[in-house]
């Protein structure tokens, strides 16, 4: 199942997983906006050094990165195939038809599969040392300059985690229906439009009357509990600022320094 | 009381934010593959949310659709097609704003017209959808007229009509799937709530 955030966390006691959640999100962001900038050779291989420092911060082992990278395979390849073949400029090299590839289409594809690789990695890196719950924290903490200017933020950061927070359930209640249409014979593999949508329908009612059936329960339990509002809640775990947070922030910046000295 | 009313209003909007992940994450109930096409039934779910919440929460609702399809066109991409359009946020979030909107619009507009519930949904479902692919299509144009910054510098001129062409087939069955699904789907559910209160 490709899964970009759930089941991906692994639990440690490393350098980056001991940063808070914020930080590393917002790290993530810039070091992203960073890899805009970055377009020769030198400012590209500083960028994957800093990222292969990261992994080694992390603790986790390399094997769970080429395992996040395996279903995005084709999808790079033929990125990165579309670039060489419909770039212009530069010598041609070789031309047929609409495709043609030349000298400078070659070198952007290149780079491109590095900038995909970096950002997966940097992404990759978030989801496995930070739980989906840390992640929705950190949102809340990014977002809240909005404030000033009335935007619900705590509201919002309790929607997301509620939100992810039952996306495990929702997902077993499907499996539980998928397999109860199964054993009355639906196949979902194959068939023409008219098929899906009527084996579509069975599928996604079940799963919204679940849904709502939730929601209901939850809000009966919550107000039970006392909830009125979203923003004077208090929190079980909270995330500070930490020395690691200031040290890789500076590093990051020093290392985007670097990228827009060393780029064309 | 209408403290109760915004948990629960909460709550709802949280479950149906669940649900876009899921229908995000798990092809079978998020895309459903017909030949070479792979049609998404997504808005489906958003135009859903509008009519059983509100046009302003069916906003909401296509709004995070928006934003996961815009994080992950960077780190967890579906398609090559994702790379190239969807890593502008106008392009990937706008257009499922203003599916919530138009359908909420045009559901509410129907309903004093129209007795029968199903047919006015399955008209701002396929409104709904019909808004999501012009408004993709547009942008994109739109954006490579503008000349705007790529992430992935590809030559545009040579690559449009081809995505037109994926965007274009693809729109069709999704607004047919969404007009008739959509009420088969929305009508008992929006019963069910009412039973209840």
């Amino acid at each position: 199942m490709s899964n970009f955030l759930f089941g991906r966390y692994l639990p440690g006691n490393s350098w980056v997983h001991q940063m808070s959640p914020q930080s590393k999100l917002m790290l993530s962001f810039y070091f992203v906006i960073v890899i805009f900038f970055a377009n020769n050779l030198a400012s590209y291989a500083a960028l994957a050094v800093l990222i292969a420092i990261v992994i080694l911060l992390s603790g986790v082992s390399i094997l769970f990165f080429l395992k996040g990278i395996r279903p995005l395979v084709w999808l790079i390849i033929f990125t990165v195939a579309l670039q060489i073949l419909f770039s212009a400029g530069g010598t041609v090299l070789w031309k047929w038809g609409p495709f043609s590839v030349t000298n400078l289409s070659l070198i952007n594809g290149g780079f491109i599969f590095i900038r995909f690789l970096l950002i997966i990695m940097i992404s990759t890196v978030l989801t496995l040392t930070t739980t989906p719950l840390a992640i929705a924290d950190g949102v809340q903490t990014v977002l809240k300059p909005l404030k000033k200017v009335k935007f619900p933020v705590d509201t919002l950061a309790l929607m997301l985690s509620i939100a992810l927070r039952f996306v495990p359930t929702l997902m077993d209640e499907m499996e539980t229906i998928l397999n109860a249409q199964r054993s009355r014979g639906v196949d979902f593999g194959s068939g023409s439009l008219k098929h899906r949508v009527q084996a579509a329908v069975p599928l996604l009612v079940p799963l919204f009357t679940g849904a709502i059936n939730h929601a209901e329960n939850l809000s009966t339990a919550m107000e039970a509990r006392g909830f009125s509002d979203s923003e004077h809640r208090s929190k079980y775990r909270i995330y500070r600022w930490q020395l690691k947070d200031t040290v890789s922030w500076l590093v990051f910046l020093l290392v985007g320094g670097l990228v827009l000295y060393l780029r064309k | 009381m209408p403290k109760t009313k915004n948990t629960l209003r909460l709550n709802l909007l949280a479950m149906f934010i669940a649900i876009i992940i899921l229908q995000t994450s798990i092809p079978l109930i998020g895309y459903i593959p017909i030949g070479p096409l792979s049609i998404t039934i997504i808005p489906t779910t958003v135009v859903i949310a509008t009519i059983l919440l509100g046009t302003t929460d069916g906003a909401i609702i296509g709004g995070v659709w928006g934003l996961i399809t815009f994080v992950r066109a960077y780190i967890w991409p579906t398609s090559p097609l994702a790379t190239i359009v969807f890593v502008n946020p106008i392009v990937s979030v706008f257009p499922r704003i203003m599916i919530g909107l138009v359908a909420g619009w045009a559901y509410t507009a129907l309903r004093k017209r129209f007795k029968n519930q199903s047919l006015s949904v399955s008209i701002a479902a396929i409104l709904g959808s019909i808004t999501n692919t012009v408004l993709v299509l547009g942008l994109i144009y739109v954006f490579y007229k503008a000349k705007a910054p790529q992430l992935y510098q590809i030559n545009m001129e040579k690559l449009l009509p081809y995505l037109i062409g994926v965007v274009g087939t693809n729109g069709v069955p999704e607004a047919i799937f969404s007009g008739i699904v959509t009420p088969l789907i929305a009508v008992p559910l929006s019963r069910a709530i009412k039973r209840r209160q």
